[in-house]
């Protein structure tokens, strides 16, 4: 007689598609990298050919968000763009929560000396402004896409550090750590097979909410012309083109589209986000009235939710 | 309170130190040659000049000492020459200094100043119609790149609607700072409103949390009129976290003030350190980003003291947060 106890992973999706925001958002995502995929089928335009017929044409049927002063196709650009932008972003936010993570395992577990170094050198990496630190790392890296990734991931990682930390500080005094050390597991193991996998929660917002923060990082820096080079169109070397006040002026296409792209990317990342942290994270919750129904309703059946979780 | 000075000033030096160490080693990095940074650029031109000047300038001796005596230059006011123009760092900093000062101390005055009011409304009628705004406001401040917003108000305040000047400090014959006021409009609403966004939300719940306290349920109890408990009572105990806040969010603004020169061709110090980062001026990005670092790190100093005159139980040592 086994009773059918649904698996925490099952119970997560479930709950996640009770969240109406966090599944809006999941849609816009997902709508959003399926057409950045499909980019040259969608928007019927190569996004390097130069038109020299129809250049800076304000959005029609044709050309849906018009064409650049060069006459490549924006739509088609914006798409192609967001290839690059999002591929960007995740990669960088996985990169720096990965840096994060193990530092912030190491200090939280380890404490002492080892503990006030690491959070000593994260708060000097804070004090500068996070693009002033990026634009000292681009002095010495150079541009490209690549060292972009690598330089956000390396000034990114404060947060995480300090988000696992805290967890491990209050996780290693359990008494399932406690009968680890008297089992004699190494700490390696300790650390990585049995706390890590109970904070995974914590990291995984971090991960997300990271990636809408990375994507407007690489806007500004491409903006200011010190990101990605031209040659490569992300969403912020699109919106570059504002840096000349006759496109600000005349041309608005050219950057509000991509700015349209990018806020609606980042809104929904951000509900995905929010919508994990409220099915996830229940102790982080910003707000008790955007309870989802399903999670009401799940603790009317389970009592609290710490209890479903663990 | 003295003691709790001296403690502050002994955490702060060391990591002013280890700031400076971190530039100056990794401008080491940078595969510019670092003799360019402290002589003028027609003294470099002679190859056995280069040489004697190399040992004379100490540029053979251990890194170690190297660091020291840029520290000991720094100290006594010699900043280095830019690679790209040859004037001295100095110098360019009393010019574009002001700048970035004006357009942060005003989007910081009036962000802050705006979202103190907006979030003890918010907060006092939860739900109410401020509290909605406060929402949509900060739902648009994590998802809308801030210099967007400045694109959007140059484009609609000063090419559609001819209204404010499209960028710039200073119109040619202006001398005033009444004649030079409308330039700073659009620039200073941009900076603010990406603050505004998280101030609000952070005061709004802030007033939230002191009222529920005991404290004010007794100021009630007493008969005080509601507008009372809520200055004398709720705002004034809601503030300590705020500022806190607002400590964590200056590399923000000045992060922002980057951008939001870069848009309205705001002669400061962030438009500064992008022209050099594209030239790779590496002298002028040192020199830039320790001052921004160091000038980051005294104004948490500065918001840790008001802090401890606001609640004593900072100063002595207690951990509230």
């Amino acid at each position: 007689m086994t009773e059918k106890v649904p698996s925490t992973a099952r119970l997560l999706v479930r709950n996640f598609a009770g969240n109406l925001t966090g599944m809006f958002g999941l849609l816009v995502i997902f709508l959003i990298i399926t057409s950045a995929i499909f980019a040259e089928e969608i928007s019927g335009y190569n996004p390097n050919l130069m038109d020299g017929m129809s250049t800076s044409l304000s959005p029609s049927t044709d050309h849906l968000m018009g064409t650049d002063q060069l006459g490549r196709d924006v739509f088609s650009r914006v798409l192609y763009g967001g290839r690059n932008s999002i591929l960007i972003g995740i990669t960088a936010s996985f990169l720096g929560n990965l840096i994060g993570t193990v530092l912030g395992a190491i200090a939280g577990y380890l404490g002492g000396k080892i503990d006030t170094v690491l959070i000593r050198i994260s708060e000097l990496f804070m004090t500068f402004p996070q693009l002033v630190l990026v634009l000292i790392f681009v002095t010495i890296m150079g541009q490209g896409v690549n060292n972009v990734i690598i330089i956000f991931a390396l000034t990114g990682w404060m947060t995480t550090l300090r988000l696992v930390r805290s967890e491990f500080l209050s996780l290693r005094e359990e008494a399932f750590v406690e009968a680890d050390r008297a089992f004699g597991f190494s700490k390696k193991r300790i650390i990585f097979r049995h706390l890590l996998p109970n904070t995974m929660s914590p990291i995984v917002v971090a991960f997300t909410i990271n990636i809408a923060i990375y994507i407007i990082a690489e806007a500004g820096l491409s903006f200011l012309g010190l990101g990605v080079p031209v040659t490569t169109p992300t969403w912020g070397n699109l919106l570059s083109a504002a840096q000349a006040p006759v496109v600000v002026e005349q041309y608005w296409w050219l950057w509000v589209f991509p700015a349209v792209a990018i806020i609606a990317f980042v809104t929904g990342v951000n509900f995905v986000g929010d919508g994990l942290r409220d099915v996830l994270d229940p102790r982080q919750r910003t707000n008790a009235k955007n309870k989802t129904f399903a999670a009401t309703l799940r603790e009317k059946l389970f009592g609290s939710r710490k209890q479903t979780i663990e | 309170m003295i003691a709790f000075i001296i403690r502050r000033v002994a955490i702060m030096i060391p990591m002013a130190l280890a700031i400076s160490a971190i530039i100056f080693f990794a401008s080491r990095l940078s595969p510019i040659d670092p003799l360019n940074s402290l002589i003028s650029p027609d003294a470099a031109a002679d190859a056995t000049n280069l040489a004697i000047l190399k040992e004379r300038l100490g540029f053979n001796d251990p890194i170690f000492v190297q660091y020291f005596n840029w520290l000991i230059e720094i100290f006594r006011g010699n900043f280095g020459y830019s690679i790209q123009s040859g004037q001295p760092i100095s110098e360019i900093l009393a010019l574009r200094m002001p700048a970035t000062l004006e357009l942060v101390l005003a989007a910081l005055i009036i962000s802050t100043t705006l979202s103190l009011l907006i979030g003890l409304v918010a907060g006092a009628n939860r739900g109410g119609l401020t509290d909605k705004f406060s929402r949509v406001l900060a739902a648009i401040g994590i998802s809308v790149p801030d210099f967007f917003i400045g694109l959007a108000l140059l484009n609609i305040f000063a090419y559609r609607v001819s209204l404010l000047p499209t960028g710039q400090r200073i119109s040619p014959g202006q001398v005033t700072f009444i004649d030079r006021l409308p330039h700073l409009i659009l620039p200073v609403a941009t900076l603010s409103i990406a603050m505004l966004a998280v101030l609000i939300r952070y005061t709004r719940n802030s007033v939230l949390d002191t009222i529920n306290r005991d404290f004010v349920k007794t100021a009630r109890s007493k008969g005080l009129p509601e507008w009372k408990v809520m200055w004398s009572h709720v705002f004034r105990n809601s503030l300590g976290p705020v500022m806190v806040l607002i400590a964590f969010r200056l590399p923000l603004l000045v992060g922002g003030a980057v951008l939001v020169e870069a848009v309205f061709q705001w002669p400061g110090i962030g438009k500064t350190i992008v022209e050099a980062v594209t030239v790779s001026d590496y002298p002028v990005i040192m020199v830039v980003s320790l001052l921004i670092a160091v000038a980051i790190l005294f104004a948490s100093f500065l918001v840790d003291i008001v802090k401890s005159i606001l609640d004593p139980r900072v100063r002595l040592g207690a951990t509230i947060e």
